[in-house]
């Protein structure tokens, strides 16, 4: 065990450096040419390629945002006109000297932030379809301009400002600042999406839903990153202010959001080295051939934009990088591996659990109702529930015991009652604070990240209590005890570098029972957690729950439909039954009941009713 | 106060109509078509052709809309069909079409802003108001756009196998409509409506390359607060369209034109439904 523990911990760290050392060497060659580029263009080339930087670094937060993060938005040609105009017009008015300057850029990211922080705001919230936040996005550079508009003589209205005085730096500086600029951002932003925290931006992506049930604040996450993207695209518009000397509406306008998502889409979304190089590309063949073909170029780039969209959605990039892989193992006769690090799994700290050592009830539950308009799923619910117990909730389909889970696990879903987790009362919030009152949830089906590996997928249940390194990946991965005997014992430990799509259905659900237990919740709340199981996994699984409550005392909740199953390891089993509960007792009380068989057998409703 | 009312109810009319032809694009096939604005162009240049080749000018709504028709029925099978489950997809590949069509008519046509003839002249004297003939034929226009759509998806058997493909797809396919029909057919009808509306609005504006893309914003605002509902589409137009006259006559013009945006994004923000039930 000792051994293996240092083999696996090792490695990481040499798969790091390797990295390390690619990326970086790939960096300092792109400085170099930034640095050496001036010499070897024409003048003219060099004064595009400035201009194309500055637009790459806007396609680069989208690319964040949207290729990443999954939020597609329009939105950041308006915040790099923020950043563009709060130049422009500082120089105008209050001339340029190093202090207006400075002053200047401070202004555009203050501004940026605040109207980043709204537009996030208004745009994500718990339950707020994908789709919204691109009509927000969409109407703040209309508005934006709007307001460039009305500012008549002041901003300069339709035509913009022009010839105000700037930075006193020739064509070539230029092209090395805006170029090393470029590089390090690139260089910054992968290092940030290839984190811990990356990832966390692309399980967002994949399955927002399901990180809420994990106690992440997705809306947060992506208003805050909204607000850096936003900083970062204003720093850019700036840089475009004060080397062209010129703005004017076009640059915060719909039409340049649209134009940014484009680029993003041709060179690859989800990739940085794609969107970067797509936009210079585009952005200095336009400027060549604009001048020959102006609408044709227009037409070519519509065109090829629609292709890419319909034949390779995942952009250009991709393209070329599986060939070039496929080429390098042909020449070299090797495999080329993706590098994926595996973190050592170590113990967690003790002491997340809320309410150990309290004396009330780990589940109070009164008088909770869940109605759809007039029908009635739950009414009246009332139970309580113990530390050491395992509790069976069966009934019929249609009996309300997912619904149950649900308004146990999401604050806004109980139309009336309480519901309480040692003596605190869960308020009307998310599933992502209702996490932080104890409770951890599996669901019914099964809802993993797809294409995060299983490593990943626990490190995201570990995020609300562990939060998540933004700029590299940690090297091991603290689990408690009841998750790791989980993995140990469905041998899912051997395939934490796996993604979670190859998983069998077996080790899905064991995943999904370690995600929640990595939560060290207090109530564990499982959804058949073993449909679709053989019987031998699933006397492993029941297995490792009787053993959970009864060591750790962990109130546990499961609905089930095989009747054996729950009798095995239930200490007592509630019978939902129209919403309502029908009976409380224990195992022998219940499946004993004539009630319980006529339900199950499909006896009549009324007679049915006690 | 004649004229104010007039105006709402005019200007709730042109974007009705302007609306209609997306919504019920996205209502069947669950997708934005960011190409209406092109659709909205094709329309106002139909108009143009027709006063070019100096033919009656009435000539222009049949033209405007089977131009949409034959037009919308290409762009189906090549591009929207492979989106069909890749919705946030199709808004890009919709949205890089209507530049498409935009630089075609450009190339075509040149840059510059024309006008077209239009069938009907004057004013007319209404409630004491001297008010434009055409404004009020566009009631008219718009009427007959939503009886037309109301009457397809509630007296035909298409309306009944598109209704039941906006219900439940899956089980729509299993009990046998032929969903790729019902969608090819209603994106047609959606693409061939929104010509139809282009030429409808082009005396109103001016006819240029990018004329649909004002429009477009609005009517996707529209009928996101709409939840696919003709009735929902009217109050919207009617609520929304109200507001923008009168924060353009009351406060000013730049910032009117930004009405429509700015209240459909924050009713989205409150109710998500819209104007549409629950």
């Amino acid at each position: 065990m000792a051994d293996l523990t240092t083999a696996t911990a090792t490695l990481p760290v040499r798969v790091a450096s390797t990295r390390l050392r690619f990326v970086g060497s790939i960096a300092l060659l792109c400085i170099a040419a930034a640095v050496a580029g001036p010499y070897f263009l024409d003048s003219y080339t060099v004064n595009i390629m400035v201009r194309s930087f500055l637009y790459a670094a806007a396609a680069l937060t989208v690319d964040i945002l949207w290729g990443y993060t999954g939020i597609l938005t329009f939105g950041q040609a308006a915040f790099f006109g923020i950043g563009a105009y709060a130049a422009g017009i500082t120089f105008t008015y209050m001339d340029f000297s190093p202090q207006t300057a400075v002053l200047a850029l401070f202004a555009g990211i203050a501004v940026s932030a605040v109207v980043a922080a709204i537009t996030g705001w208004v745009s994500f919230f718990y339950g707020a379809s994908p789709l919204y936040v691109a009509i927000v996005t969409l109407a703040l550079p209309i508005i934006f301009v709007q307001v460039l508009y009305s500012g008549g003589t002041f901003t300069g209205s339709s035509s913009g400002l022009v010839g105000y005085n700037t930075f006193d730096l020739s064509v070539e500086v230029w092209f090395t600042i805006c170029g090393v600029g470029l590089v390090v951002l690139t260089t910054a932003a992968w290092f940030f999406v290839n984190s811990d925290f990356g990832r966390l931006l692309v399980a967002i992506r994949e399955n927002e839903q399901r990180c809420t049930y994990l106690g992440i604040d997705a809306p947060r996450i992506k208003l805050l990153l909204m607000v850096v993207m936003a900083m970062i695209a204003s720093v850019a518009g700036y840089a475009y202010a004060g080397y062209t000397v010129v703005v004017a509406p076009e640059i915060g306008s719909f039409v340049f959001g649209t134009e940014l998502v484009m680029w993003v889409a041709l060179g690859g979304r989800g990739t940085l080295v794609g969107p970067v190089l797509g936009t210079v590309a585009i952005d200095v063949t336009s400027a060549y051939l604009s001048g020959n073909l102006p609408y044709v170029w227009k037409l070519i780039v519509g065109s090829i934009f629609v292709l890419v969209i319909v034949a390779l959605p995942q952009g250009i990039a991709p393209v070329i990088r599986s060939g070039l892989r496929r080429l390098w193992s042909a020449t070299s006769r090797r495999i080329v591996a993706p590098m994926l690090a595996v973190p050592a799994l170590v113990e967690a700290s003790e002491g997340h659990r809320i309410g150990t050592g309290s004396d009330a009830p780990a589940l109070d539950i009164a008088d909770l109702a869940r109605s759809y308009g007039s029908l009635k799923v739950l009414e009246g619910v009332k139970f309580k529930a113990l530390g050491s117990e395992l509790l069976g909730i069966i009934g019929p389909n249609g009996a309300g015991k997912t619904t149950l889970m649900r308004c146990l696990s999401d604050g806004f879903e109980r139309t009336n009652g309480t519901v309480a987790v040692f003596g605190r009362v869960i308020a009307r919030t998310p599933p992502q604070a209702v996490v932080g009152f104890g409770i951890g949830r599996s669901f019914q089906a099964t809802s993993l990240f797809e294409t995060l590996t299983v490593a990943q997928c626990l490190r995201l249940a570990r995020h609300r209590l562990d939060g998540a390194n933004l700029l590299s990946q940690a090297p091991t991965l603290a689990l408690p005890e009841s998750a790791r005997h989980v993995i140990t014992a469905t041998g899912l430990d051997r395939e934490l570098a796996i993604e979670c799509r190859h998983l069998s259905h077996g080790m899905k659900r064991a995943l999904e029972l370690a995600m929640v237990l990595a939560l060290e919740p207090s109530v564990l709340l499982l959804d058949e957690p073993t449909a679709g199981l053989t019987k031998p996994e699933r006397t492993l699984i029941g297995g490792i729950l009787v053993d959970l409550v009864q060591r750790t005392g962990l109130c546990t909740l499961i609905i089930e439909h095989d009747l054996d199953f729950v009798r095995e390891i239930s200490t007592r089993i509630i019978v939902l039954h129209q919403g309502k509960v029908l009976l409380d007792g224990s195992v022998a009380e219940v499946v004993g009941s004539e009630l319980v068989r006529t339900i199950y057998a499909g006896g009549a409703h009324a007679e049915a009713r006690p | 106060m004649t004229a104010l009312i007039l105006d709402i109810i005019t200007t709730a009319a042109i974007l009705f109509a302007v609306s209609a032809g997306l919504l019920i694009i996205l209502g069947v096939l669950k997708i934005v078509n960011f190409a209406h604005g092109g659709f909205l162009t094709i329309g106002g240049y139909s108009g143009l052709v027709v006063t070019e080749l100096g033919l009656n000018p009435w000539f222009a709504y049949p033209a405007a809309t089977i131009a949409g028709v034959v037009l919308g029925a290409i762009v189906e099978r090549f591009i929207i069909r492979p989106l069909y489950d890749r919705p946030l997809d199709a808004i890009l590949a919709t949205w890089g079409l209507g530049i498409i069509i935009g630089q075609l008519i450009t190339i075509i046509f040149g840059r510059e802003i024309q006008f077209v003839q239009t069938p009907i002249t004057g004013a007319t004297s209404l409630l004491g108001q001297t008010y434009s003939f055409y404004r009020l034929f566009l009631i008219l226009a718009a009427a007959l756009v939503a009886g037309g759509i109301a009457a397809l998806f509630n007296a035909t058997r298409l309306g009944l196998e598109a209704r039941a493909v906006i219900m439940n797809e899956p089980l729509a396919r299993g009990l046998g409509i032929n969903s790729g029909y019902v969608r090819f057919v209603t994106f047609c009808i959606g693409a061939g409506l929104a010509s139809l509306a282009g030429a409808l609005i082009t005396p109103l504006s001016s006819v240029d390359p990018n004329m649909g893309v004002p429009w477009l914003v609005n009517a996707f605002m529209l009928v996101l607060v709409s939840s696919v509902s003709l009735v929902s589409l009217a109050t919207a137009a009617i609520t929304l369209g109200g507001a923008q006259v009168l924060v353009s006559t009351y406060i000013s013009p730049v910032i009117g034109g930004l009405t429509i945006v700015v209240l459909a994004a924050l009713l989205l923000r409150i109710r998500p439904a819209g104007f549409g039930h629950g």
